[in-house]
């Protein structure tokens, strides 16, 4: 079932526009929701999920209207929110059990069965009688997770969901993902890209509350084939590089200098090399062409994807697949 | 930093627009309060000056309780919104000292809870100047009066109480322990409020009350009215040790949270076991490939959505009740309605048996206000308990409709109320377990408790949480519904007195074990089902504005809530506001159009045009009422009677009598006729008054006859003032029409300026007034009647009227009984009807019934020998009496808790059967022979002796039965028990002539109406002129009296007349008696100043004992006088003097040892004699031949002494 987002717009009282005229067709399978902070990533999804109106534009989801009815579907609706509280002592058997009441599971034998399951699934049988309230960031983010299977969802939404999460919890989660978003819609917001790489088959990127980009990962990647330029220079080089190529990204090595990477359809300078085009060189093309150049060099000015915003090395990272 | 905080604070404060509502509710309510009562509106008390200290004192009072809700609201608030907003993780770990961070966050709330409430000074103020108000109780401005009204009694309290819900709240950084701390201290109060007992524990219960106001009440009890006029607040010992205490409670925990208040991450929590402790380590690092879960099945209908609804109640039941929050009320409130049932301390002694009926009313009246409070929190606590944990994102995406959720909020909310309201039964039971009471009425529990409280509590459970939903924050959301339950029991004050429009009100139920909840059971319940239409309302309503998903701004939340008032929750609320406004228009048309009960202006008005129009007609002679004979029959089951009588009317004038005045009953259908033509001048159908011609007039000594009818009139089932009742029913005579003037007249000098009527300073006649002389006390239109009656009633209860049974029968399934009096009897009697039980006893030829309900038979012993003691005192020393029979009838509580005296028989409230009389504890008064006793002396002092309708006509009757009830329980009892009473008529005489304020007379001119005056002091005089010149002295006196005056026809006596008998018995050396207790208002002040003891050889020992002697006058409002001559002493070289009137009295002096076991509390006495005393300072030595211990001025409270604590002194 596809999801469809039309002329969607939401502005907040104090002025912010967090979604601006946004369209967006998304189809089964697991989607990925790229965009800085602020982006209106969560914004989308909460809408998306009946938990806001918006001003105006509308949201269907195979046949649902979600403003006119959004008990339909929530029925068939997981959602995990970016940040969330739990009702304090009580324990997660207890917690879940309250849930799948909610989500009309009223077979006392049915629900126990059902959430034994997904505590094993989530990995979280063992602390099963503690209280939710003193969970730690990732095991309450996998009772998150947890939640969400419930009610055996069409429609899933996850805002930032591998926050806080180890490696090897980040991977038993994306493979849960994957695992129903094989038959479902799965929407999928994060700022990392590699969550996307690893997983989606299609994706969006956003600033600003507009849809900057939607691509298929692999697509986009190769279509940057030879247009990607790599470098390494020193610390007191950079602010010049800057000014003289577009930059895409730069990345301390360990010995302290610096490897940018810069868009360009032709060799930028004789001391570049080319290199793989990664994915996250279209997510930094896609903000720094965005809907204006104007707009990301003001952003740029606010620190995004500048230099302070410097990501983990890469290769520090465990592969994922 | 501490000022970087403070000012951040302030600034924060100064942004939230509810500090604005708190503050303009204080300020609208003060002035609105100020404004209304100076302006007459309430009336009654002219002569208060509302804006002297006492009566700012008693305002604030009022508001006190709103204002401890602004101390969590605003104080507690100020700490938990670090907590709330996770503000506390990143706040606690910047460079600032713990020290600086918790003054400044409590000294910036401090100081806004400081503005709100000055708001109140500013609105008494400003109430004070509008127009309309009066200037007479407005006294000048001084500034001292609202400082001092604030300083020691408000202030202290937001200091103490603010710095402990600050503590509190930062301990457990829970807002909600707060308020659960403010609950608390309100229930301390309450039990602190259920000590009476004897002084020095009213005194403890002075330095305990957590406010204050139980000890500036102490101190202010006997009040006068010139006093609380005119004086600041006493700032003395009892105050300043209540402050300390309190203020040691407070530092205690505030030092405790100091000490253990840490900057971390958790709050402290109060575990009662300790859990294993472990930690957890990860073992399962493997990762899934497939994700394969049970196939479930998913149910969306209407009824698993209620059977959801119902779990989730059980949830939110669960999240109440198993915080320690609620646990420490639940306690609490446990140990209060124990407290309240158990009367451990009851006032003067006076201690009811635990019937299921005391059981529950005892607690009811704070509890279910505490229980309405919680409802309030917890409806907040509630609805906003998914967002203050965060957890609303998880919950609100759910397929579970909104009604289902607030469902679960209301059952939650219910099931809680249910659960506080059975502590009730609980107590109650266990008190009747605990006192041997085992008449167990369990459903009697079940039916007051869960029938009908608790519809009442639900109907609050709706109202709370539409307001809580309505609004988002919980906190005003509270305070406006404590401020909306107040402000339905204060609309009166501004003239809406119809519970159409009082939301959740309704007319008060009572209950007796004669009859049950009788009528006031109806109209209760369709009040009840009117208000339960708009709190079914209100539902559909909440759901309008309920809050799902992230929150809203005003203007989106408006839009949704019309989009969302649409289809079925819009038939639903169209519906039931239809009903509801249905209802309502009913009830207004049944109690406001068909039977409307006057208010109180349209009262007022009545009288005073009673007044104007038909005062002259006062002394118009009129025919006068010589025979009585009645049919009445009355009818339980439908609580209707139906009289016919007949009055043999006599012209005892020597005047032929042409007109005839008839006033008849307000409330009944009266119709009357002559046996001679008249022809109908006026009718006056608002006061009921017609004005009649004799076509022919009734010469001298000639006799007319008036048949009259007078039917119960027809009630509505909202109308519950019907007289007659199902069982116990008690009407009187006032139901039959009279003659001429009724002096119905406004007593109130406000009201009677209002309505251009002169000031009533003279309303009842002088003693002296000739005129006034020609009418007793009982009737103006009548002396001595001959009286038969006969009563019929249902088959199963016994009627009974004054006079002998003649026949007793029945017909066509009615009880007929024909009484008859074989003397003359005066214009006073009335009719019982009941399933009685009997019991019979017998004084030398007089037998004695006492009729009574089934199992009230405890104290049937004490009323008989109360009976026995007074015939007995009464006819030894006085006259014999004049009847055959003498008895006692039960009347259910609801008619009042007082006993009166007809010919020969004494209607007794049930109030006096179900007491708990221990005969054992000197410390008790047993009023079941007290009354007994005191009614029988009125067979005499009343019956026999009926003195003229002017003042001091009390002093005649009242004064003389307490007189004689004290002689006959000193014989009975002895004279420890004496002495309790004697102090017991003490106390209330001081804090009656408190009350009543600006009118106090001397005895013998006191007006009817003043019961402190006629009957304690009056009790008090009598005794303590016999215990001066002799009781055989005394009792001649009164004989001679009574044997001139006894069934004598007008002029009537008074106490003029006595006064002379009185006097001619008194030695001269004690003639200053007869001026200072009947004559003149005199108050002894008596003071032991120092005392020492030497031992003497041969175990003796010499007492040295000065002490000050001092009377004064008082004049009505309460000032004081000390007469032309005098005397006046120094204590010390720059102290004012201390004045008193001249002094040749005997006062008497005790010496007190060891108490002897089962004797007096007071000690064996070593030394007791009365003294001359000419002068206020005075030292005396005595010998005595035991250890002293205590010595005492005037010890068994003859003299009246305001003070009585300082009439005592120890070694």
């Amino acid at each position: 079932m596809n999801l469809n987002i039309t002329k969607l717009t939401k502005v907040y009282p104090n002025g912010v526009k967090a979604i601006d005229n946004l369209n967006l067709e998304i189809g089964p399978g697991m989607f990925g929701l790229l965009g800085p902070n602020g982006a209106g990533k969560s914004t989308l999804m909460r809408t998306a999920a009946t938990l806001q109106r918006p001003d105006s534009g509308s949201i269907t989801f195979g046949g649902i209207d979600v403003q006119k009815d959004p008990m339909s579907l929530r029925k068939i609706l997981g959602y995990l929110p970016q940040d969330f509280g739990v009702y304090p002592k009580i324990s997660a058997q207890n917690l879940l059990d309250y849930l799948a009441r909610l989500k009309g599971i009223h077979s006392k034998r049915e629900r126990s069965k059902l959430i034994e399951a997904v505590l094993e699934t989530t990995n979280l049988s063992e602390v099963r009688r503690k209280h939710v309230d003193g969970f730690s960031g990732g095991m309450k983010q996998r009772f998150g997770i947890a939640q969400l299977l419930l009610n055996n969802p069409k429609l899933i939404i996850v805002d930032e969901p591998t926050a806080g999460l180890d490696p090897a919890e980040r991977n038993r989660f994306l493979n849960i993902l994957r695992e129903i978003g094989a038959k479902n819609t799965v929407i999928f917001s994060t700022h990392i890209v590699d969550d996307v790489k690893d997983l989606c088959t299609d994706m969006a990127i956003m600033n600003g509350g507009r849809v900057l980009q939607h691509l298929k990962p692999t697509a986009a990647t190769a279509a940057l084939a030879g247009q990607i330029w790599a470098r390494t220079v020193s610390r007191e080089e950079l602010e010049s590089m800057e000014a003289l190529f577009p930059v895409l990204s730069a990345q301390y090595q360990h010995d302290h200098s610096i490897q940018i990477r810069v868009h360009a359809a032709e060799r930028p300078a004789a001391e570049f090399t080319p290199t793989q085009p990664q994915l996250e060189d279209v997510y930094f093309i896609a903000l720094r062409e965005g809907p204006g150049k104007a707009e990301v060099g003001k952003r740029k000015a606010e620190g995004e994807g500048g230099i302070s915003d410097f990501r983990l090395p890469i290769s520090t990272r465990p592969d994922s697949i | 930093m501490f000022t970087t905080i403070f000012r951040y604070e302030l600034q924060h404060w100064a942004r939230q627009p509810s500090v604005y509502i708190y503050a303009a509710v204080f300020f609208l309510m003060a002035a609105g309060i100020m404004w209304g009562t100076a302006s007459e509106a309430g009336g009654g008390d002219s002569g208060r000056i509302l804006n002297a200290p006492f009566e700012l004192n008693f305002i604030l009072n009022y508001l006190h309780k709103l204002v401890l809700f602004l101390l969590p609201a605003i104080i507690g608030l100020s700490v938990y919104r670090d907590f709330q907003s996770n503000m506390h993780h990143i706040l606690y770990t910047y460079p600032f000292t713990k020290n600086s961070y918790l003054s400044a966050k409590f000294a910036s709330a401090l100081i806004v809870v400081l503005f709100i409430i000055s708001t109140i000074g500013i609105g008494l103020f400003i109430g004070a100047r509008m127009p309309g108000v009066q200037a007479e109780r407005i006294g000048p401005f001084h500034l001292a009066a609202y400082l001092q009204a604030y300083v020691v009694y408000i202030l202290p309290n937001i200091l103490l109480f603010g710095a402990i819900v600050f503590a509190i709240v930062t301990f457990t950084r829970n807002i909600y322990a707060g308020f659960i701390t403010v609950l608390l201290l309100l229930f301390i109060q309450g039990i602190v409020a259920g000590i009476h007992g004897d002084p020095s524990q009213q005194y403890l219960a002075a330095i305990l009350d957590p406010f204050g106001q139980r000890a500036i009440d102490y101190s202010t009890r006997y009040w006068t009215m010139a006093e609380r006029n005119e004086r600041l607040l006493p700032v003395e010992s009892v105050l300043i040790y209540n402050r300390l205490l309190w203020l040691g409670i407070s530092a205690l925990i505030i030092g405790l949270v100091y000490k253990y208040f840490s900057f971390g991450q958790n709050a402290i929590s109060i575990r009662l076991k300790r859990g294993k402790e472990s930690t957890t380590k990860k073992h399962n690092f493997g990762s899934i490939t497939t994700v394969s879960l049970p196939k479930v099945s998913y149910d969306f209908s209407f009824g698993q959505q209620l059977k959801t609804s119902w779990a989730l109640s059980q949830s939110d039941f669960r999240y109440i009740t198993t915080s320690w929050l609620f646990i420490s009320i639940l306690l609490a409130g446990i140990l209060f309605i124990f407290f309240q049932q158990a009367q451990f301390n009851p006032p003067y002694g006076i201690k009811a048996l635990p019937v299921t009926w005391a059981m529950l009313r005892a607690p009811a009246f704070l509890f279910l206000e505490i229980i309405q409070v919680l409802t309030f929190l917890y409806a907040g606590m509630l609805v906003f308990r998914a967002r203050i944990s965060r957890m609303n994102q998880l919950l609100d995406i759910n397929p579970i409709p909104n009604w289902a959720l607030l469902l679960s909020k209301f059952l939650a909310l219910v099931k809680m109320q249910l659960l506080l309201l059975s502590l009730i039964a609980i107590g109650g039971i266990a008190v009747q377990l605990y006192r041997g009471y085992y008449h167990f009425e369990i459903g009697h529990y079940l039916f007051e408790l869960y029938g009908l409280h608790f519809i009442r509590l639900a109907i609050w459970a709706f109202a709370a949480l539409f307001i809580q939903t309505l609004l988002t924050n919980p906190y005003l959301g509270l305070f406006l519904l404590i401020l909306g339950a107040m402000g339905m029991a204060g609309l009166p004050e501004l003239g809406i007195e119809s519970y159409v429009f009082r939301f959740n009100m309704g007319p008060e139920l009572a209950y007796s074990d004669l009859d049950g909840y009788g009528a006031t059971l109806l109209p209760y319940w369709y009040y009840k089902i009117y208000w339960l239409l708009l709190g079914l309302f209100l539902f559909p309503g909440a759901l309008c504005w309920w809050t799902r998903g992230l929150p809203l701004t005003f203007p989106e939340r408006f839009r949704i809530a019309f989009g969302r008032a649409k289809g079925k929750t819009g038939w639903a609320m169209a519906v039931l506001l239809a009903a509801f406004l249905t209802l309502g228009a009913r009830i207004y048309y049944e109690t406001e159009i068909l039977n409307p009960l006057p208010s109180q202006e349209e009262e007022d008005r009545w009288m005073a045009e009673n007044e104007k129009k038909y005062k002259q007609y006062q002394y118009t002679p009129q025919p006068r009422i010589v025979s009585v004979q009645i049919n009445m029959d009355i009818f339980p089951e439908s609580r209707a009677f139906n009289a016919r009588g007949t009055y043999i009317l006599v012209n005892k004038s020597p005047h032929t009598i042409d007109s005839l005045l008839i006033h008849y009953s307000f409330e009944e259908a009266t119709a009357y006729r002559f046996n001679r033509p008249v022809r109908l001048l006026s009718r006056d159908t608002a006061i009921r008054f017609d004005l009649l011609r004799l076509e022919q007039g009734l010469a001298p000594g000639d006799s007319l006859a008036m048949n009259f009818d007078v039917q119960s009139r027809r009630r509505s089932l909202l109308d519950s003032h019907t007289k007659v009742k199902s069982n116990g029913t008690f009407v009187k005579n006032n139901l039959f029409p009279g003659l001429g003037y009724r002096p119905l007249e406004l007593t109130d000098n406000g009201k009677r300026a209002k309505y251009g009527l002169s000031p009533s300073a003279q309303e009842i006649p002088h003693p002296s007034d000739s005129l006034a002389l020609s009418n007793s006390y009982t009737s103006n239109d009548s002396d001595w009647i001959t009286f038969e009656a006969t009563v019929s009633t249902s088959e199963d209860q016994t009627a009974i009227a004054p006079g002998y049974l003649q026949k007793e029968w029945v017909e066509n399934g009615r009880r007929y009984f024909h009484y008859k009096m074989d003397s003359k009897i005066k214009n006073y009697y009335g009719f019982n009807s009941g399933r009685f039980e009997l019991k019979r006893d017998q004084w030398n030829d007089v037998s004695l019934e006492i009729y009574y309900h089934q199992g009230h038979d405890q104290n049937l012993g004490h009323m008989m020998s109360g009976l026995k003691g007074a015939l007995a005192y009464n006819s030894e020393h006085f006259s014999p009496y004049q009847h055959r029979q003498a008895r006692i009838i039960e009347f259910p509580a609801t008619y009042g808790r007082y006993a009166t005296t007809f010919a020969n028989s004494v209607p007794f409230s049930e109030n006096y059967f179900i007491l708990d009389v221990d005969d054992s504890q000197e410390e008790a008064i047993g009023l079941p022979f007290y009354v007994a006793a005191h009614e029988i002396a009125h067979q005499w002092w009343g019956n026999q002796l009926l003195p003229a309708d002017v003042a001091g006509s009390k002093m005649l009757t009242e004064s003389l039965a307490e007189y004689v009830a004290l002689k006959v329980l000193e014989k009975e009892y002895g004279e420890n028990k004496l002495r309790y009473f004697l102090q017991f008529d003490l106390d209330l005489y001081l804090s009656g002539r408190a009350e009543d304020g600006a009118k106090e007379r001397p005895l013998m001119y006191a007006h009817p109406n003043q019961e402190y005056v006629n009957y304690r002091k009056g009790g008090l005089a009598f005794y303590t002129l016999s215990d001066y010149i002799g009781e055989e002295k005394l009792n001649n006196a009164l004989k001679a009296y009574l044997e001139k005056v006894k069934f004598q026809e007008a002029p009537y006596t008074t106490s003029l007349e006595m006064l002379p008998y009185l006097r001619n018995a008194t030695p001269d050396s004690l003639s200053y008696l007869i001026e200072d207790l009947f004559e003149t208002i005199t108050l002894y002040d008596n003071q032991v100043t120092a005392v020492h003891f030497t031992p003497l050889p041969k175990g003796q020992y010499r007492v040295d004992v000065a002490f000050l002697a001092r009377k004064y006058r008082s004049q009505a409002k309460g000032h004081r006088t000390y007469g032309k001559d005098s005397l006046s002493y120094q204590p010390d070289p720059g102290s004012a003097p201390l004045l008193s009137l001249p002094l040749a009295d005997y006062i008497e002096i005790g010496v007190f040892g060891e108490a002897d076991k089962g004797g007096s509390k007071e000690g064996r006495v070593l030394y007791l004699q009365k003294h001359k005393v000419s002068q206020i300072n005075n030292e005396m030595s005595f010998i005595v031949g035991q250890k002293p211990l205590k010595v005492a001025v005037d010890p068994y409270s003859k003299l009246i002494d305001a003070n009585r604590e300082d009439n005592w002194s120890r070694f």
